[in-house]
């Protein structure tokens, strides 16, 4: 893409095949850490479940991999790019980056398509007409084509949920973060994002999703990744967390969420 | 949920609210008197207390309107009233400029909204009111005409505009983009017209002219400076954000009448230039100050992940705030920002008074300069200002505890 050529960020070689790579993160608020020497290694295609109970430094964590927060300690590798001060590194971090979030958070005052097509337009300085057409075709891809005119607030949450795929999508990122896509979302929709979250996941899509959706999670993850008090407590196979997990943490939240 | 008697036939079915509103007017009427003016017999008494009151103000309007009162100090000074001391052969610009804006209004009515039942019945009666005034005496038929044209140009303007389809497309966009840069170019091009190539110095605006030119002056030039201001104090930048803030504190400190005097008498010294420019720039930056605050509680107001989403998508800082953070958070301060133009429309009267002071000030500064106290005059005025300021001061920390203890600043 244009970006790539225009801003030549710093990759690092040794390391291409690991497309994220978390080292000894450490995040503080205030006094507070929420994240407490964090080090993984995701590949690519790979599709990670990151599990833990409320306030266990989820969010915090896949929203240092795209810089919403700051990481204070370690280091963050992604796709060779590092996260650093260097605004060209966090630009080109964040246009290979998509993220979904927990309320969605169109923006209420466009419509649909400009929803999506913005990002491509103004970022990848795509013309209108070709943005619109790959907003089209990714509004077929999560299946509402029909809602393109309309604006955020007349679509139910699950519509919302699935435009805000799209618009990630649209900037057609490596990787993708959730962060519980599912939770605002009424027991009747959660099924239609899960959908459309799988089919991307078959399509080859590197994801790190934050959920309580276990069918999801023993279903379609890689891995799984399982947080508490801000440290990576356990990780392994879906096979090895529902039949034989270890430690009695991660045993304890099994037990209170299945 | 048409089909839900069907589903659930024990529900008590109402017919549909069309099927009840088509009972006949007077039926209709009589409920809403029996319910809202007749309900108890308190409730009657007062409706016929009320009644007899509003019948005597409108009796007595009435008879002052067409009987007692005498218009003719309204018709014969009109112009007086109207354009005060602007150059009668110039009068050709005011004309343009009122078209324009008239032709502006239909333009901007015809591509947003619609002009319903009230909106044609209030520009007949302003109309009527308007000719009343300008063809009373007979002098002025070419006014008559030339506002009959101006209207023609409104509902002109709307007629194309309102039959323009209205979804998105790209001449949708295009005649969007044309009425709205109309609109912001719409100051500038009146000023000009209005004082540019040889109309009129500023000091001759007068009248209502002058408070038609001012607000708007006022509110523009408020908008613009307001923006960076709030985005200023916003910043995480403590230079920035004390240096706005102080502005904001020291301006909503004084009242705007202190300002317009020390536009009269301190900035004479500094920046000199005519006293109307001067006015000018003072409403300017008085109005600033209140939509700065306004703009930045509908920052405040706007869920944070608007912008983290902005980011997420690969916007930068500047295009955020651009395309995503200020078009909402003007939205949400248009409410407060109306009232605060009405606000600025009423107060240019204040630039009314201090205008006279204009030439007391001129004849003045050289007698008054024997007087012993003359040098400390800007002492007293800084005396004044500082007290005004402290009062208004605390009375906006008041409303930020307030505002703190409720919760609404915060995110
Ligand atoms: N901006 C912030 N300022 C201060 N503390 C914060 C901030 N964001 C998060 N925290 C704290 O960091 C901890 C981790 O928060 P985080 O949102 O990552 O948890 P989580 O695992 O996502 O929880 P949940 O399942 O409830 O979303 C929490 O204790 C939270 O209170
Ligand atoms: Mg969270």
């Amino acid at each position: 893409m244009t970006t790539e050529t225009e801003a030549t960020p710093t990759r690092d070689l040794e390391s291409m095949d690991d497309i994220i790579i978390a080292e000894n993160v450490d995040k503080w608020f205030g006094d507070f850490q929420a994240l407490d020497n964090i080090s993984m290694r995701i590949k690519e295609h790979e599709i990670v479940v990151v599990l833990g109970p409320s306030g266990s430094g989820k969010s915090t964590f896949i929203r240092c991999l795209n810089r919403l927060e700051e990481h204070d300690a370690g280091r963050i590798v992604i796709d060779g790019i590092e996260m650093n001060d260097d605004v060209r590194n966090l630009n080109a971090i964040r246009s290979e980056v998509g993220m979904v979030f927990q309320q969605f958070n169109l923006f209420p005052h466009l419509s649909v398509m400009n929803n999506i097509t913005l990002g491509p337009r103004k970022v990848r300085r795509m013309p209108k007409l070709d943005a619109d057409a790959l907003a089209m075709q990714l509004l077929e891809r999560v299946g509402i084509p029909e809602q393109a005119e309309k604006y955020p607030a007349q679509l139910s949450g699950g519509q919302q949920q699935r435009v805000a795929i799209a618009r990630a999508l649209a900037m057609q990122p490596k990787i993708m973060l959730f962060d519980e896509p599912t939770s605002a979302l009424d027991p009747e929709m959660i099924k239609e994002v899960l959908d459309v979250m799988q089919e991307l996941a078959r399509s080859g899509m590197t994801m790190i999703v934050v959920t309580h959706e276990m069918g999801f999670a023993r279903e379609v993850a890689d891995r799984l990744i399982f947080f508490d008090e801000g440290s990576l407590v356990e990780e392994g196979t879906p096979q090895h967390f529902f039949e034989n997990p270890q430690e009695d943490r991660t045993k304890l939240f099994l037990s209170q969420i299945l | 949920m048409v089909d839900m008697p069907a589903q659930n036939p024990q529900r008590i079915v109402l017919p549909p609210h069309r099927e009840r509103a088509r009972r006949p007017r007077i039926v209709r009427f009589r409920e809403w008197a029996r319910r809202n003016l007749f309900n108890s017999r308190a409730g009657t008494a007062l409706t016929i207390i009320t009644a007899a009151i509003l019948a005597l103000i409108v009796y007595g309007v009435v008879y002052f309107v067409f009987v007692d009162a005498n218009w003719r100090v309204i018709t014969e000074n009109r112009w007086l009233l109207f354009a005060g001391g602007y150059p009668m052969d110039q009068e050709w610009r005011l004309w343009f400029s009122v078209m324009f804006v008239f032709l502006l209004i239909g333009l901007t009515y015809g591509t947003w909204a619609s002009l319903g039942r009230r909106d044609h019945l209030f520009i007949v009666l302003a109309s009527g009111f308007a000719i009343l005034l300008l063809a009373h005496g007979g002098a002025a038929i070419w006014s008559t005409i030339w506002y009959l044209i101006a209207v023609g140009l409104l509902y002109a303007g709307y007629a194309i505009m309102i039959r323009m389809p209205r979804d998105a497309s790209r001449g949708r966009t295009l005649q969007q983009r044309s009425v709205a840069g109309l609109l912001v170019a719409a100051l500038p091009i009146v000023l000009i017209v209005l004082l540019a190539f040889g109309g009129a110095r500023p000091r001759e605006l007068e009248g209502f002219v002058l408070n038609l030119v001012l607000a708007p002056v006022g509110i523009a030039g408020g908008l613009i400076i307001a923006i960076p201001l709030a985005l200023g104090r916003a910043s995480r930048m403590r230079a920035i954000s004390w240096t706005c803030t102080t502005y904001i504190e020291v301006v909503r400190g004084a009242p705007l009448l202190g300002w317009l005097f020390v536009a009269l008498f301190i900035l004479d010294d500094v920046i000199g230039g005519e006293l109307i420019v001067r006015a000018m720039v003072v409403l300017a930056v008085f109005t600033a100050a209140y939509m700065a605050e306004y703009i930045r509680g509908a920052l405040q107001a706007l869920p944070h992940g608007q912008s983290e989403a902005a980011h997420a998508v690969g916007l930068n800082q500047f295009q955020s705030m651009q395309l995503i953070v200020m078009p909402q958070a003007l939205r949400i301060s248009i409410p407060p920002m109306v009232g605060q133009a009405i606000s600025i429309w009423k107060d240019t009267t204040l630039v009314t008074v201090i205008l006279p002071l204009r030439e007391l000030k001129g004849n003045a500064d050289s007698a008054i300069a024997q007087f012993e106290f003359t040098p400390d005059r800007i002492e007293a005025y800084v005396f004044v200002a500082v007290v005004f300021w402290v009062v208004a001061f605390i009375m906006s920390r008041i409303s930020q505890r307030v505002e703190g203890s409720l919760g609404i600043g915060e995110r």
